[in-house]
């Protein structure tokens, strides 16, 4: 056993590996138990002592057989083990070899939003200052993006949550878009139970989803628009709520800018135009607005269902302008927010991982911002590199001429993960050294040329910022196995053989000192906060939303005072949708060349999670309760669809478009619109969604455009039954047709 | 550097401020110079909503579409109340009706429609009035008469609707059905003249006009059928003399304080045709919306009739007429503007330069409220033809009554009435071009009365999710309280359930309650 620093205590108070909710709970340590800890919920303001399955069995994975405890070297095409020297060895004289003959940016960087904020920090530090390579960004770019761009643009900043997740109580109406948390992050649903019982849960989603199901019974109010039209729904709404006089004028006149350009570009949205658009008939539209207005206590809150789209940045927009022109953001008791959905998927956008950012959610191309930073970390300004390439762009750089020969993943698992997967996994097979940080052989690091074993999350210390910008502590209830190491140990080698300029500390609580003083006097604010002052007031549950300058008690409400553009006022932004084709760019296969005869539809491509699983499944397909619940992927369809396609419930369906094709098992069921087809995307190889889905960016945030895919669905026929029978007809010619199958067989028959 | 491209806009309506928008960022850097001339002395405004706004339902600013300060800071020079009274072309100057010469390069033309006016004892006839005087003012209607075309008619209404007044709708289409059920849900007492048996005559079949018929008379309408208008009558009040009522050929007498004509409306061409460029319905363009006559000249929106030059059958008619709605215009307005800004900018025009002649008729949408009627494409065929696969469902007790025609796979047709939801996807279905994912029939499952109801499984049934944040079913949890757990926390200890967010503590409970006892 390697000594380590400290002994852990008996118990730790920290919180969940997954979501960002960040449920509370104390992991007692069980030597003899079935894992090594055992995971008890804690009272904490965001679950409320409550845990859903994910983290109940989130221990499990601690003790998974496939836990990597030393690095890997890609030799002669085999993964094999070797020594951590051995293995940095080979990484700096790859780097260094490249950096030499293409420039630092041939070498990339790739983070995630489950880092702590220590991590994420070092990451982003490391690339600037060790690699030198402006080309580092994560795969918050995949979820976070599109709602941190239009949050930046309409309020000066970046919040998911703009206050205490415990706001929301009190609300008699809450308009959902475009999220599920009844499965992403259940014990948030205790927060919308006032909304529920006032009858005012409205939910906008194309999927009658476990969340909307509980707007049933008079909880609520489920609109359905087809994928792809949330913009227009969120016109339309504003468009009733202007022309019915039940704006707030006066909030408008005294708090934003801008209101008369969107009132403007709203009149163009009338109720029945949005119908045709959307699918949401008229009387829903205007019940939802009236609704809202009228409401005690409003909040409009978005998700990925409505930000992951090519136009997600001008969606967000559309919904911060419904909750500008009812007057809620920023008035005690009603809102906007984002739902933040990675762990730390709120610090992670903050504090450098993205690519035009330095930490304290600073510009990277602002002169001022980067001397601020570079003064921090003891370096001249003009070594910072500039802007580099948001994560979709970047993943296609990789092997290009003029591109990325060298990427380094951590706490991301792009081969899953990313849209286009074919077009990944091109790019990391093109790439001369891939190097992954994980503790487990995810499906990237099985395509690595060096694999690095980190510590996983009841293993180490730092701090995660939540989705109400709350940070919290994680902490250590176990030492990691031998032969393992942190990412901040890691980076901090790395960087003292590169030979890197400014300090590399590798204990958590100093590397958060100096990302609190780096992010003095930006936006994310931290320098008020430490380790030391987040454990001293652990038991007091200290509510330290960021901004927390040195001196200030933290920031619960932003927006009470004032918005964070100089003249205090909310921007409004007129936004209209792009006119656009039905699918993406003629992606789709001719129906008849993927059916082979065999009845197709062309149906639209949701994808989104399952309770059980989180992100690309690395972690709870590891989880035997988890795996066991969801083993497989399903693709849900609606009964009318499948009955027409001649498929039955738990029948094999191939999705299938230009880019690829997943086969899954049919999952039957009245809560999917009918044209459109549902798929999770925690499942790898062929099951994975992302197979299907295109890198198609939004062209502000870089989102890639996840829920509006083009795919062609059919029964997987077995293809030796189906030799059998259509040589029977061809030998029957004349009493084809008796049967429905016989038809279609014979169908084919004359095809061919 | 080379002059700014001088470009001139007859028409400042909704279709024409589109244009404009789409033009500004070549205004803004000085490659072309924008002249706009409107004969309304108004900024342009949503004439789709006039009819809200006669009511009361709107106010004016809520009619606003366009940023006029915004065009005007970015260089267009916006004239109001002046009217295009000339076009030369071969001198390339517009004429306008204050005298003024306006030299340009390129010409659009946004005249847009005017209201046709019926031929009644009692009227003028307007029908042919040519010249470019036509172009300009309001049609020289008698008092109490109006055609709610324009500012001026809107506000003609709002005292008659605001006193409970009686207002006579002669017309039934589409556009006279809103208002008449509008005018009506804000205190008016209406009747609506038509011919034939059933409103909606061009965009519904008879089936589903006469739904429709039925539930503007259940909305308090009065619907005079197959009524054929002959005259009109006015009596003399201290105003002077104010229409009165309509004579009907059966003798019936209308009587009422305001007669609003809805009776289509016809492209307004007259400056055109007097310019000698090509003319059918409208002004005959091609799918790049430029004239057939003058490269020079384009033509958008209400006024513009695209149609392909080979299109003229023998007798020298081109078929076909402007789709009258503000989709299309404003598609059009937006690729004029990108043509021209493709010019400037020395570019080939892209795809976006140019709309499509067979662009697919429109569905046709009633606004009102409660009154859920959409029609789309070619629903005409009946159940009995064999040439196509018609469906029709009518369920006359609830007002509810579909239709959908297939051919070769695809929606051709459909009409809706009473039956929000299946309207609304078939109208996706219709304009996307995509063939129904399903059987015509499972759309009607979408309105059904329990449709946003729980959904199919019981939900106290065994398979029922009972606690969500643990995928814990009622199943499941009548089993551990058959192996012992008696108390919601037992529950939650074996099973998880209620561990969560707590939210469903309550039907473990229930559960507990029903549960034989071990």
């Amino acid at each position: 056993m390697t000594a380590t620093a400290s002994t852990p205590p008996a118990e730790a108070a920290t919180h969940c590996p997954y979501c960002a909710l960040q449920c509370a709970m104390t992991l007692t340590p069980t030597p003899q138990g079935p894992a090594p800890v055992r995971v008890e919920p804690r009272m904490f303001p965001t679950n409320r002592g409550g845990l859903c399955k994910k983290g109940w069995t989130s221990a499990e994975l601690l003790a998974t057989p496939d836990r990597l405890s030393t690095p890997l070297i890609r030799e002669a095409g085999e993964l094999r083990p070797a020594g951590w020297d051995e293995a940095l060895t080979r990484i700096v004289a790859q780097l260094q070899a490249i950096r030499r003959e293409d420039g630092a940016d041939a070498v990339a960087v790739f983070g995630g939003g489950g880092l702590t904020n220590e991590k994420a920090y070092q990451l982003g530090k490391f690339a600037r200052l060790a690699l030198g390579t402006s080309r580092i960004d994560y795969n918050g770019r995949f979820c976070m993006a599109s709602a941190a761009a239009a949050g930046n643009r309409a309020f000066g900043i970046d919040r998911g949550l703009p206050f205490p997740v415990e706001d929301l109580d009190d609300a008699d109406t809450i308009l959902l878009l475009g999220s599920n948390v009844a499965a992403t992050m259940p014990p948030l649903l205790g927060h919308l139970a006032g909304a529920r019982a006032a009858g005012g849960l409205i939910v906008v989603d194309p999927r009658r989803s476990q969340t909307v199901q509980l707007t049933a019974d008079g909880a609520g109010v489920h609109l359905q628009p087809v994928p792809g039209s949330d913009l227009v729904v969120l016109l339309g709404l504003t468009h009733i709520v202007l022309a019915e006089g039940l704006a707030d004028l006066e909030y408008l006149a005294s708090r934003t800018t801008g209101s008369d350009a969107v009132r403007r570009s709203v009149a163009a949205w009338w109720p029945e135009r949005v119908q045709a658009a959307t699918g949401v008939p008229v009387a829903q539209l205007r019940a939802v607005a009236r609704r809202l207005a009228g409401a005690r206590g409003a909040y409009v809150l978005t998700g990925r269902g409505v930000e992951q789209h090519a136009d997600g940045t001008d969606t967000v927009t559309a919904a911060i302008n419904l909750a500008l022109v009812l007057g809620l953001p920023g008035r005690r008791g009603s809102g906007y927010g984002t739902l933040t959905g990675q762990g730390n998927g709120q610090g992670g956008r903050e504090h450098g991982q993205k690519c035009d950012q330095l930490p304290g959610y600073r510009k990277i191309a602002d002169p001022g911002h980067r001397a601020a930073v570079a003064e921090v970390w003891g370096v001249d300004p003009a070594v910072l590199p500039g802007p580099g390439a948001p994560a979709v762009q970047l993943l296609g750089m990789l092997g290009a001429p003029g591109g990325v020969r060298a990427l380094l993943v951590h706490g991301a698992n792009v081969i899953v993960s990313g849209p286009d997967a074919a077009r990944t996994r091109a790019g990391l097979e093109a790439l001369d050294l891939l190097v992954v940080c994980d503790f487990v052989l995810s499906e990237t690091a099985a395509l690595a040329d060096v694999v690095l074993p980190v510590t996983q999350w009841a293993e180490e210390e730092g701090t995660m910022t939540n989705l109400e910008g709350r940070v919290i502590r994680r902490r250590r209830a176990l030492r990691a196995p031998d032969g393992v190491r942190s990412e901040l140990e890691i980076l901090a080698d790395l960087a003292a053989r590169l030979e890197a300029p400014s300090v590399w500390p590798t204990d958590p609580a100093v590397v958060f000192d100096e990302l609190a003083r780096a992010s003095a006097g930006g936006i994310a604010d931290y320098s008020g906060l430490s380790h030391a002052l987040l454990d001293a007031q652990l038991e007091a549950g200290i509510a330290a939303h960021w901004p927390y300058p040195a001196g200030s008690g933290g920031t619960p409400r932003l927006f009470e005072e004032r918005f964070w553009h100089a003249d205090g006022r909310a921007r409004m932004v007129a936004v209209r949708p792009r006119e656009r084709g039905t699918d993406d760019g003629h992606d789709v296969a001719s129906p008849e060349s993927a059916a082979a005869g065999r009845p197709a539809a062309q149906l639209t491509l949701v994808t989104g999670r399952l309770l059980e699983h989180y992100q690309s499944g690395a972690q709870t397909r590891r989880v035997p309760e988890l795996a066991d619940a969801q083993p497989r992927v399903q693709a849900e369809l609606h009964p009318a669809t499948a009955a027409r396609l001649g498929i039955a419930d738990g029948d094999p369906v191939v999705l299938r478009n230009r880019r690829g094709a997943v086969t899954a098992v049919a999952q039957l069921a009245e809560r999917i619109r009918m044209d459109t087809v549902f798929l999770p995307f925690h499942f790898p190889e062929d099951e994975c969604a992302n197979l299907l889905t295109a890198a198609v960016v939004d062209p502000i945030s870089g989102m890639p455009e996840f829920k509006r895919t083009a795919v062609t669905v059919t029964a997987a026929a077995p293809p030796l039954v189906t030799a059998t029978v259509a040589a029977t007809v061809d030998a029957e010619a004349g009493e084809a047709g008796e049967s429905p199958s016989a038809g279609l067989v014979s169908e084919r028959g004359v095809a061919a | 550097m080379t002059a700014p491209l001088r470009v001139v806009l007859i028409g400042y309506g909704p279709v024409g401020a589109r244009f404009i928008e789409e033009l500004l960022p070549a205004l803004e850097t000085g490659l072309v110079d924008l002249v706009v001339l409107g004969a309304e002395a108004e900024d342009a405004y949503n004439r789709v909503l006039l009819a809200e706004y006669a009511v009361g339902a709107t106010t004016r600013e809520r009619l606003e579409v366009t940023d006029t300060a915004a065009a005007r800071a970015a260089g267009a020079r916006i004239r109001l109340a002046e009217t295009a009274l000339e076009i030369d072309r071969e001198r390339r100057i517009v004429r306008t009706s204050r005298g003024d010469e306006v030299g340009y390069d390129r010409l659009v033309l946004a005249t847009g429609a005017r209201a046709n006016v019926p031929t009644l004892v009692g009227l003028p006839d307007t029908r042919r009035s040519h010249g470019a005087a036509a172009d300009s003012g309001p049609l020289p209607l008698p008092a109490g008469v109006i055609a709610l075309r324009d500012l001026a008619d809107a506000e003609a209404v709002a005292p008659v609707v605001a006193g409970g007044g009686r207002i006579v709708v002669l017309g039934a289409g589409v556009l006279g059905m809103e208002f008449a059920l509008l005018a009506a849900e804000h205190g008016a007492r209406v009747t609506v003249v038509h011919h034939g048996p059933a409103p909606m005559a061009r965009n519904l079949d008879e089936a589903g006009g006469r739904m429709l018929s039925r539930a503007a008379r259940e909305a308090g309408l009065g619907m005079a059928a197959h009524a054929r208008a002959e005259a009109i009558d006015f009596r003399d009040t201290d105003a002077g003399r104010v229409f009165d009522g309509v004579a009907c050929a059966d003798g019936t007498y209308l009587r009422g304080d305001l007669l609003v004509l809805s009776c289509g409306v016809g492209p307004r061409v007259e400056l055109a045709l007097a310019a000698g460029l090509a003319c059918a319905r409208g002004v005959l363009v091609d799918e790049g919306l430029q004239s057939w006559s003058d490269p020079h000249v384009f033509a958008i929106g209400d006024c513009a009739q695209i149609a392909d030059p080979s299109s003229v059958d023998r007798s020298g008619r081109v078929s076909g007429a402007p789709s009258g709605l503000i989709g299309p215009g404003w598609r059009q307005a937006a690729a004029v503007a990108a043509g021209l800004r493709a010019e400037v900018a020395g570019t080939a025009a892209g795809e976006d330069a140019a709309v499509s002649a067979h662009e697919r008729p429109t569905v046709v949408m009633l606004k009102a409220t409660g009154i859920d009627v959409v029609s789309g494409g070619d629903h005409l065929a009946e159940p009995w033809d064999a040439d196509a696969e018609v469906s029709v469902w009518v369920d006359a007790a609830r007002g509810a009554y579909l239709k959908t025609v297939i051919r070769e796979g695809l929606l051709a047709g459909f009409v809706a009435v009473g039956l929000p939801h299946a309207g609304a996807e078939l109208t996706l279905r219709f304009e996307s071009r995509s063939p129904l994912p399903v059987e015509p029939s499972a759309l009607l499952r979408l309105d059904a009365a329990d449709a946003d109801a729980a959904p199919v499984e019981d939900t106290l049934g065994p398979d029922a999710t009972v606690c969500w944040c643990n995928g814990v079913t009622a199943g499941r949890i009548t089993e551990a309280a058959a192996s012992g757990a008696c108390t919601v926390e037992e529950i939650g200890r074996c099973t998880r359930a209620g561990t969560g967010c707590g939210g469903c503590k309550g039907r473990i409970a229930a559960l507990l309650v029903a549960a034989p006892v071990a």
